[in-house]
């Protein structure tokens, strides 16, 4: 089971540089560590940071192309494309992988 | 193996100077040398009289002798192209281009200096590398940066491998060249630290803190400058004799304070300006000069009728203070920037007690990072607002308190709503030297935006890093712009916006924010303000006053020594006037030094 986000350019994945605490990023970043905890294997590359990923992903590479940088973020689950321009949420990665919620992550609250 | 040395000490005590003049000594003593500055405001072409700029330069008339400026900008746009340059024939122009926003924010300009810096620390091109640095609370945190980053990798590497730099794995090549520069800076037989300072309270204060800063990140050498001595003959007239007993009395104080290795140099006449002044200070540095010869004194004519002449042309009426300074409705942020040492901290005291005594509750807020204003003040200042006197206040920010708030209040405001292990990634996160000058610049905006003051003055640090403050929200603003516009983010997407927007406009708007330029009637310090005024104007915000400081009083200029200075004066506040076309304060020469309240009060009845 393996999951990679290509994210956009910015400064850091966490949402928390910059001129504030981003809570859609924070949000994702849970899910991550969910899904990292139930076993699945998470990469995620900064357009900032790690620009050859991007063009090494043969498919990721075309989307830019195609659609430019609006397409990021993209999500790809198990090597194929599952969402882009949005991060997805957790339950539909889980129902994508076909595994069950983790029962003990508490909802993350945005208000 | 080259040599290292490092200039230190507080603004306008002469680094810029001694540092030039110990690399020409090097350079007419054979050995092929250079001299570097990490100043964003730098002044070595105006000392060397000739365009040096971001790239290493010959200095003609001496041989074996280079000098670079590193100017931040371009070495943010030397960064970028090493990572973005193998991309922009495969990548799609949008993609690039929001790449090269990205890798623009505050943190990265502050990597990319301090990268092209240390790239100076592996070359073996030179005998001698001399390193003229910023006033010294940018210095040490400069070099604390290695240390700090270093710290930051190896954490992130045990925890998500993520930092805000990068993934962990591509930063070990980084971490290995900050690990050899922090080596080489404690290396004693390879790196030099030359403090200057000059015979007066503040900077011995100065540098004895700053030697402490570096001996607790394990650098230990370094050599006393006490530049600016008042030379005994010229003192015979009552005010400067004073000034001169008060000068012996620090260095006394200085010999045994610090046990460093010291150099004693006399104040000239005249300013120190081309390469065959440089020439005689090296000289007179490393006691090459003829025994006894005092070649700081030359003899000019006087013709006093002349310097009658020149004062009357001067700047005629004295600004209207009350109309620029006391507030029209909501708060008044007065700001007072220049180059370092020209008393921006004396001039905002003065100013705060000027305001405060015309009733209005006033804050003084110091953003220097080697705060003196309660110095000063002769009272106790910390990060809490503490009264200084009826209606009168004064607050440090000091960025490592800043920054442990601003941890503990997100992580505050995020308990309970996130998994433990949420909690873990973001503390870890939060680690960032990034995120210290985020809070810092949260904890300065706060002030601005709070309306519990009538007036806040504020002290900041010398002009360049002072513009790069304040280029902040204009930074953050674009970066909450760039924030991915979803339903969700949407809201917090626009408060950032708002608010950044908000101070924005809060800034330009000359009602509500005064900025103030303190100068001494000398070549570097108009210079470098009127640099920060086509800055400051470029943003949208417009200069409305020009302090200058340190005017001698022409009663007491009655010898040729003084009769030269006081004619150099002269000539610059003419040129003030005419360059600026602002309202200029002048702030005259007092006999004492401005320390403790009623020494501040007294000073306020020039406004």
């Amino acid at each position: 089971m393996k999951i990679e986000i290509f994210d956009p350019a910015m400064c850091c994945s966490s949402g928390l540089c910059g001129p504030g605490v981003d809570p859609l990023l924070i949000k994702m970043n849970e899910t991550v560590l969910a899904l990292i905890k139930q076993g699945v294997e998470v990469q995620r590359y900064n357009l900032a940071q790690q620009p050859k990923e991007f063009m090494a992903n043969k498919k990721v590479a075309e989307l830019l192309h195609k659609k430019s940088k609006n397409v990021l973020p993209v999500t790809m689950v198990n090597g194929e494309v599952f969402k882009t321009g949005e991060y997805p949420c957790y339950e539909d990665i889980c129902s994508k992988l076909g595994i069950k919620t983790f029962k003990n992550r508490p909802l993350t609250v945005i208000s | 193996m080259t040599k290292y040395i490092f200039f230190s000490g507080k603004g306008g005590v002469g680094k810029t100077t001694m540092a030039c003049a110990t690399a020409i000594h090097y350079a007419l003593h054979g050995r092929k040398t250079l001299i570097v500055t990490t100043d964003p405001a730098s002044n070595l072409a105006d000392v060397f009289e000739q365009e040096i700029g971001h790239k290493e330069t010959p200095i003609s008339g001496i041989g074996n002798l280079h000098a670079m400026e590193i100017d931040p900008d371009e070495a943010t746009k030397e960064y970028q192209e090493r990572i973005i340059g193998p991309f922009r024939e495969i990548m799609p122009d949008d993609v690039i281009t929001s790449l090269e926003e990205n890798l623009s924010g505050p943190c990265t300009t502050e990597m990319a200096a301090f990268d092209r810096f240390i790239d100076f620390m592996g070359t073996d091109e030179y005998e001698i590398i001399i390193f003229d640095t910023a006033p010294t609370g940018h210095t040490i945190r400069l070099l604390e940066l290695p240390v700090d980053w270093s710290k930051h990798i190896e954490e992130s590497a045990q925890g998500s491998g993520q930092t805000c730099l990068g993934p962990v794995q591509s930063l070990q090549d980084s971490k290995d060249k900050y690990d050899r520069a922090t080596s080489l800076l404690k290396d004693t037989e390879r790196t030099d630290f030359i403090f200057v300072m000059r015979p007066e309270e503040l900077s011995l204060y100065e540098t004895l803190r700053a030697s402490k800063e570096l001996e607790t990140i394990g650098i230990n050498s370094g050599e006393i400058i006490i530049n600016g001595i008042l030379p005994e003959e010229v003192c015979e007239i009552e005010f400067f004799r004073k000034k001169y007993e008060a000068q012996q009395k620090i260095i006394k104080k200085t010999e045994t304070a610090i046990e460093k290795i010291k150099r004693y140099m006399l104040l000239r006449d005249n300013e120190v300006k081309g390469i065959d002044a440089l020439k005689g200070v090296a000289m007179e540095l490393f006691k090459e000069g003829v025994e006894g010869q005092r070649f700081w004194i030359k003899k000019h004519k006087t013709e006093d009728t002349r310097l009658k002449t020149e004062k009357s042309i001067l700047p005629s009426g004295k600004p209207d203070i009350e109309k620029l300074l006391l507030p029209s409705g909501g708060t008044k942020a007065i700001f007072f920037t220049g180059k370092g040492g020209v008393g921006k901290t004396t001039i905002s005291c003065v100013t705060a007690v000027y305001t405060a005594q015309k009733g209005l509750k006033t804050l003084i807020v110091t953003t220097d990072p080697a705060a003196h204003i309660g110095e000063v003040f002769d009272v106790k200042i910390n990060d809490e607002s503490t009264k200084i006197t009826e209606n009168l206040f004064g607050v440090m920010i000091d960025q490592d308190k800043a920054f442990i708030e601003y941890k503990e209040r997100i992580i505050e405001e995020t308990r309970g709503k996130y998994s433990d292990d949420m909690l873990a990634a973001m503390e870890e996160e939060l680690n960032s030297p990034c995120i210290a000058e985020m809070a810092a610049f949260d904890k300065f905006i706060r002030f601005i935006e709070s309306s519990a003051y009538d007036v806040i003055v504020f002290d900041t640090a010398p002009t360049g890093h002072t513009l790069r403050l304040l280029d902040l929200p204009f930074d953050y603003a674009k970066q909450a712009e760039m924030m991915i516009d979803t339903t969700e983010g949407a809201k917090t997407k626009r408060e950032t916006e708002n608010r950044f927007q908000k101070i924005i406009e809060l800034l330009r708007n000359p009602k509500q924010t005064v900025f103030c330029l303190v100068l001494y009637p000398e070549s570097t310090p108009i210079i470098e303000s009127y640099r920060a005024m086509i800055d400051l104007k470029n943003a949208g915000i417009e200069t409305q006053l020009v302090v200058a400081n340190m005017v001698l009083p022409e009663e007491v200029c009655v010898n040729d020594f003084f009769k030269n200075r006081l004619r150099m004066q002269m000539r610059y506040l003419r040129e003030i006037q005419n360059k600026f076309n602002l309202p200029v304060l002048q702030f005259p020469m007092m006999q004492e030094e401005i320390k403790g309240l009623n020494q501040v009060i007294k000073a306020a009845v020039i406004f």
